[in-house]
């Protein structure tokens, strides 16, 4: 019935054209699942919009959102690019916030500003880095599953932040709720635009953004990986030491995501506490597929998801909308992008007339 | 004080408890791999499952009804991915990724009514005579319910179809060499699709046996990642469902275990008894991965590799 003929060239419309019917596509999901709670739908997606993209304020607010999810998804096109699974960018950020953490806490008092958050970000990305380095040594040189592993260690880093925040690092005076002390202002990420909560970490991403894109575009590196992406096989007989090149990037992607867990606590929360969202770290490998592993176009869509979450978290108190519909859209549109890859590789022939 | 006998009984009968709810998806996802397609959507169809089988036991109050109920449920989710992988040669791990979030998506979306509510009653115990008697085994094994007498005869059929019938040497070929199977004259979509659909009815197997035994209330992101260690254990039961009976109960051992100690008062913080569960399954993976590497058994060789037919 169906059959498929490999296409011998991608062409660019269909490239853009697949991510953009898939995001609508999703949003129609996402559409009646709302309708099957008796909710107009419509209503909905207003709101969503207005509270994501509607002042100045609440775009400030998407931009909070979509700053650490840069950072994560930059890291993870890398990664991906190499069919690396790293999954436990939710782990790399945990840690990477512990680590920064740790100065923030117990840096003598005369230190200066910017001495202490070059040594916190510096911690952030080494914590980040580590952790991203366990899954990685462990696939380079037993060959274990990473998509288990770093996934398996999300978990674990979750424990050690309940740990220390219900244990050793409770600040006395909290009166027993599981928060450390606030900042300091001299460990406080600066702000970029008064009167919002953008930070620093905008511009992180932004260069990292660039810098990802030139790795895998200009180096010997970026080549190699792009290499191992596309053949294994083919890496190992032009002398690629793969294992090698897993580590590097996974100490990146790990660093970047534990910068990214490190400027959430520094340049948002201001102290550390268990709620601190490392679940951008899975948000961010929607952000990176959809974006069709180019980190520059991950910024936008970065935007886009930061959007979808900080309009959802509107309409579920103004609207008593779950939460739990960003998930339902966004899973619907990784479907249909999955699905839909198959037009850009190939064409299609029903019953023997070409459809597409 | 109770006695130690009966503390270990009590361990004991925790243990198969809930090693059950992860033996229903271990059996399944052993299945979906051996036929070559990797479904990481298990904590998604498991929580489907889960969500479903506590709904309908909370409106019907029938908790059988209600397990196939799950059952069905998770099956239907996985068809999701059957979809995309089977027929649409979609990456694997990112659809099954993505299944995984749906889940957790449309049940804290659907689920939200529910949250907090208990059921009435849990599955009821069902005392198999004669074999209740034997010492230790008989309170630990035969004072169960039908679903975990279910899920033993899950193992041996599962374990003989595998390996000591003609599908089961047909499964497998499909999951080892695609086309070569297909020269067989075996239909490969269609035993792919099958096995996809069971390990998603296992997965919702698993997670309504959660809400309906373990933890018989509603709450968010109630399956807090039993998926994921389902997922682990297949490899560490190297497909075969005899192990997966071994890696499940032991999981479960480390989990009843935390459970008695925090409820005896221990002083060890609770999150480090929670996270036990975890790190065990991370050692044991790598474990399971440098065996499994040596003696180069089980490991379907075309795992995730979609197939694509040639046409005449």
């Amino acid at each position: 019935m169906l059959r498929f003929e490999k296409r011998e060239k991608i062409s660019v419309q269909l490239r853009i054209l697949i991510p953009v019917i898939s995001i609508l596509l999703g949003m129609l999901v996402g559409g009646v699942a709302v309708m099957f709670s008796h909710i107009n739908p419509f209503k909905v997606y207003k709101a969503l919009f207005i509270g994501a993209f509607g002042s100045s304020y609440v775009f400030s607010e998407t931009i909070v959102v979509a700053i650490p999810l840069i950072l994560i998804s930059v890291g993870l096109v890398l990664v991906f690019k190499m069919n690396f699974w790293n999954i436990g960018a939710y782990g790399q950020y945990i840690i990477g916030a512990i680590f920064g953490t740790y100065f923030a806490l117990n840096s003598p008092e005369t230190m200066s500003r910017p001495a202490l958050l070059t040594i916190m970000c510096i911690a952030g990305i080494v914590g980040g880095a580590l952790w991203a380095l366990i899954p990685a040594a462990l696939k380079a040189y037993w060959e274990v599953n990473e998509v288990i592993t770093t996934l398996l260690l999300n978990y674990i880093a979750l424990y050690i932040l309940k740990f220390l925040m219900y244990g050793p690092w409770r600040n006395p005076r909290s009166f027993g709720f599981p928060l450390t002390k606030t900042f300091d202002l001299n460990a406080q990420l600066p702000k970029l635009i008064s009167h919002t909560r953008i930070h620093l970490g905008l511009i992180f991403g932004i260069i990292a953004a660039i810098i990802i894109w030139i790795i895998i575009e200009k180096t010997r590196f970026g080549y190699e990986i792009r290499v191992i992406g596309e053949n294994k096989n083919a890496a190992r007989y032009a002398g690629i030491n793969i294992g090698k090149k897993v580590m590097i990037a996974m100490l990146i992607s790990g660093g970047l995501a534990g910068l990214a867990g490190l400027s959430q606590v520094s340049g948002v929360i201001h102290m550390l506490q268990i709620q601190i969202n490392p679940d951008y770290g899975y948000t961010a490998i929607i952000v990176s597929w959809l974006s069709g592993l180019n980190s520059l176009v991950a910024l936008i869509i970065s935007v886009f998801l930061g959007g979808l979450s900080a309009g959802a978290s509107q309409i579920q108190i103004t609207m008593k909308v779950p939460i739990g519909i960003v998930g339902l859209i966004e899973s619907s549109i990784l479907f249909f992008l999955l699905g839909g890859a198959i037009i850009t590789n190939y064409k299609l022939y029903y019953k023997g007339r070409k459809i597409i | 004080m109770p006695d130690t006998y009966s503390i270990i009984i009590a361990l004991s009968v925790m243990t198969v408890e809930s090693g059950t709810m992860l033996l229903f998806p271990v059996i399944g996802e052993i299945f979906t791999e051996r036929s070559g397609i990797l479904n990481l959507g298990i904590e998604g169809m498991m929580i489907i499952g889960a969500l479903a089988g506590f709904a309908a036991a909370y409106t019907t109050d029938k908790v059988y009804l209600a397990f196939f109920i799950g059952m069905l449920a998770g099956g239907l989710a996985s068809l999701i991915h059957a979809f995309i992988t089977i027929t649409l040669r979609g990456n694997q791990v990112v659809s099954g990724l993505s299944l995984t979030i749906f889940g957790l998506g449309v049940t804290n979306f659907y689920g939200q009514r529910f949250v907090n509510l208990q059921l009435s009653h849990t599955v009821p115990e069902v005392i198999i005579p004669g074999l209740s008697r034997i010492p230790f085994f008989g309170p630990v094994f035969f004072k169960q319910d039908y679903i975990v007498y279910m899920s033993y005869i899950l193992v041996i059929i599962t374990w003989f179809i595998l390996f000591k019938t003609k599908a089961g040497i047909h499964l497998r070929a499909v999951g080892q060499n695609a086309k070569a199977a297909d020269a067989m004259g075996i239909n490969v979509y269609k035993v792919r699709y099958f096995l996809t659909f069971f390990g998603g009815l296992m997965a919702g197997a698993g997670g309504a046996y959660l809400t309906l035994n373990c933890a018989p209330f509603w709450l968010d992101s109630i399956t807090a990642g039993r998926g994921w260690i389902a997922i682990a254990l297949v490899i560490f039961a190297m497909w075969n469902p005899i192990y997966a009976l071994i890696g499940a109960y032991l999981f479960g051992g480390i989990n009843a275990l935390q459970f008695q100690l925090q409820s005896m008062g221990t002083t060890i913080p609770s999150s480090l008894l929670n996270m036990q569960p975890y790190l065990l399954t991370f050692i044991l993976i790598i474990v399971a991965t440098l065996l499994v590497k040596t003696k180069h058994i089980g490991v379907p060789k075309e795992l995730g590799i979609p197939y694509a037919r040639e046409e005449k």
